[in-house]
């Protein structure tokens, strides 16, 4: 129990702190850097820049013609784990309940049966992208730890929160302070990885956007 | 006192037959989950046994393990312990007072010297040389450690006994610790609870009387007749727990209908305790099945985690004002961070701003 | 035997069916055929440490029937001993002074051990009987 106490106490707590002041680093860091400006006039139809932005962020959603054969094995089964991992941290009432304690909020819960089948989906696709990532040459050659731990750091939750509500491997109470661990130790890596392009994906994608369809090109 | 005579005829001079004793010995057995067929073997002991000696010291608690364990208004079977055991010391339940009860309490040590069992209920304080309790002008510590030298077992009662309980929750000013910190050499068995089942207490002391043994126990020195299973294994709203059903606020349309109390705080999860199947009052309710989650109360430090009606899957952490100052301090690396990267710009490069 | 309250009916609606009073009567079926084979068996089930609803038990109840037996004595609280209609087969209950059963077990033997009379109550009972009478036994003792 001292394992639980811990876990749900100064753990948590360092965890958000970390993940709070990472996250805002980084974000304020790269929005506040000098911008390059665009002198030249925008090109005749370019949208605002705000809705070009917006529009490059969703066109990005799937990838292009000429890419998507290619590419389909990832691109669909990214969506299957992001999609998984969303359903299993914004549907599982538990869950609900913790981001309720933090910020006020709260929704309907998605019965526990089916968010635990998409939790083992979710974590098969984890391990495909994974085998997927150690399988191609290419990617293999590019992967450096920081890839592999985030990897890790994604899937431990996933792993750990099946086996506690499965009641698997040891007592509950030292397998939901392991899943609450766990959950510390993702949000204490989370800004200083590449898991950090869940905030910066929309910035990255908008600023693209804005400055090709400032010159007519959309991207 | 010492009693020269087996239980049994003693017993059976009070109209207790040993029929009746096979009864209590059977639903001794189911209680601690032995098997039925001990039944015969457990009455054969109690039979033989003399009367046990007991001495019960009472700390820095409130009486409310003694409660549990008489029932005040309906006679239990669990209540005929007091017909197996000679209680020569216990405050509420003793008829002398004074010098005459502390008297009590040094001959039965004397009389029945490495035989008699030490019951334990309440903390002890240890903080300012343990002043915070006194009895008969001596401090807990003192009597404790006295009167456990030369008996049998010690059995720490209640959560305050076992773990600390109320007087350790925060900020603990009496500086109370459980009974385990301080008694060394003798075997303890805790039956914590606030207060425990009165089957456990009774059981525990049925099993010593008939097999002169202490019965199997957990790492936190609990029976695990009675402890090794937890609320939630047993909680008959458990369906509804594992379909995600959870009642939202006290009394609203899914308490009615019995669903899981889990948003409303219910630590069953990770509560070890017999409430679920035993219940209490006589098998009548126990806490979930009257709506309120169940408080962790067999549990060590259980006050202190966060408060009762704080769910499991919440911190138990107030990060409101750290995560204030997080985001202040966050955007301000950032800053500092962008500026660097501006002035290095401008004393480096010539080019466009 | 307790009634089943709102939230408990709710929980028991949820239950699959009686599939545990189907597998208890298959376990009575053997141990009745081992009593058949071997007079001096004798076996006990606890149904308190199984994990049933009031309706389970009722329904195993009913299946067993009733037979010519019906047996209670007191210690705070009833024990009733009633045959079932299964010769050999004996449904034990134990309550408290509410009358809450505080233990329910099936017992496959001959008799159950409680309906028999204990050797120990039985020789206190001689020896009364014959001081009663004034009439000497043929093991008089001092403790009379």
């Amino acid at each position: 129990m001292e394992l639980l106490d811990f876990a749900r106490g100064p753990a948590l707590a360092f965890g958000l702190v970390v993940f709070v002041v990472g996250s805002l680093w980084r974000l304020a860091g790269v929005l506040l850097l000098p911008r390059m400006r665009d002198l030249s006039p925008a090109r005749d139809g370019a949208p605002p820049a705000p809705l070009a932005a917006l529009r490059t962020v969703l066109r990005r959603m799937w990838p292009r013609k000429e890419f998507a054969q290619a590419t389909l094995f990832p691109t669909i089964n990214s969506y299957v784990f992001h999609l998984g991992l969303a359903l299993v941290v914004f549907g599982l009432a538990p869950h609900i309940l913790f981001i309720r304690s933090l910020t006020g909020l709260t929704w309907p819960g998605l019965p526990s049966n089916l968010v635990y089948g998409v939790g083992v989906i979710t974590l098969a696709s984890l391990f495909a992208a994974l085998a997927r990532r150690l399988g191609h040459p290419v990617l293999r050659l590019l992967s450096h730890s920081g890839d592999y731990v985030s990897w890790l750091l994604t899937t431990l939750p996933v792993v750990t929160g099946l086996l506690a509500t499965s009641h698997l491997g040891a007592r509950y109470e030292t397998l939901l302070a392991i899943h609450i661990l766990s959950i510390s130790a993702l949000l204490v890596w989370f800004p200083f990885g590449k898991l950090m392009h869940a905030v910066l994906f929309v910035f990255s994608r908008g600023a693209t956007g804005m400055r090709f369809s400032h010159r007519g090109v959309n991207v | 006192m010492t009693e020269t005579m087996q239980l049994g005829d003693m017993l059976r001079r009070r109209g207790i037959s040993r029929r009746a004793l096979l009864k209590y010995a059977s639903y001794m057995a189911s209680l601690m989950a032995l098997p039925p067929s001990v039944a015969g073997a457990m009455a054969e002991g109690l039979a033989k046994a003399r009367r046990q000696a007991v001495i019960w010291l009472s700390f820095q608690e409130c009486t409310g393990c003694t409660e549990s364990l008489t029932r005040s208004f309906s006679p239990s079977l669990e209540e005929l312990i007091f017909d197996f055991i000679s209680l020569d010391y216990h405050h509420t339940l003793q008829a002398a007072s004074g010098e005459a009860a502390e008297a009590a309490r040094r001959q039965s040590m004397r009389e029945n010297q490495s035989k008699y069992l030490v019951v334990v209920d309440g903390s002890v304080p240890t903080a300012d040389g343990g002043v915070y309790s006194m009895i008969a002008g001596r401090t807990n510590m003192d009597v404790l450690a006295e009167t456990v030298e030369h008996a049998a077992a010690v059995i720490a009662v209640g959560t305050c006994a076992s773990f600390g309980g109320l007087p350790e929750a925060d900020p603990n000013p009496t500086g109370a610790v459980p009974i385990t910190k301080l008694v060394t050499g003798k075997p303890v068995i805790n039956i914590p609870g606030c207060p425990p089942l009165p089957q456990a207490m009774a059981g525990t002391l049925t099993h010593f009387l008939s097999f002169g043994t202490l019965p199997e126990l957990d790492a936190l020195h609990r029976p695990r007749a009675f402890f090794g299973e937890t609320i939630h294994d047993r909680c008959y709203r458990r369906s509804f727990y594992e379909r995600g059903l959870f009642a939202k606020s006290f009394d609203d349309d899914g308490a009615r209908q019995g669903w899981c109390l889990y948003e409303l705080g219910c630590k069953g999860p990770v509560t070890y305790n017999a409430c679920a199947s035993l219940k209490w009052n006589g098998a009548v309710s126990f806490p979930i099945q009257s709506g309120h989650g169940c408080i962790g109360c067999s549990e060590p430090r259980f006050w202190d985690r966060g408060g009762l009606y704080k769910p499991l899957s919440a911190g138990t952490a107030d990060v409101r004002k750290l995560i204030g100052i997080a985001a202040v301090a966050g955007v301000a690396l950032g800053a500092g961070a962008a500026a660097l990267a501006r002035q290095r710009r401008a004393s480096t490069s010539a080019t466009e701003q | 035997m307790e009634e089943l309250t709102g939230t408990a009916a709710a929980a028991a609606r949820f239950d699959v069916g009686s599939g545990v009073a189907e597998a208890l009567l298959r376990q009575v079926a053997r141990l009745l055929e081992a009593l058949a084979r071997d007079p001096g068996f004798a076996d006990v089930i606890d149904l308190r440490s199984l994990p049933m609803h009031d309706a389970d038990r009722a329904s195993l109840r009913e299946r067993l029937g009733n037979g010519e037996i019906d047996a209670s004595f007191d210690l705070v609280g009833k024990t009733r001993i009633t045959e079932t209609a299964c010769a050999g087969v004996w449904w034990v209950r134990h309550a408290n002074s509410d009358d809450c059963a505080v233990l329910e077990q099936i017992v496959v033997a001959r008799v159950p051990a409680l309906l028999l009379a204990h050797p120990a109550d039985i020789e206190g009972a001689a020896r009364r009987l014959a001081t009663e009478l004034g009439a000497p036994t043929h093991r008089e003792t001092i403790h009379d």
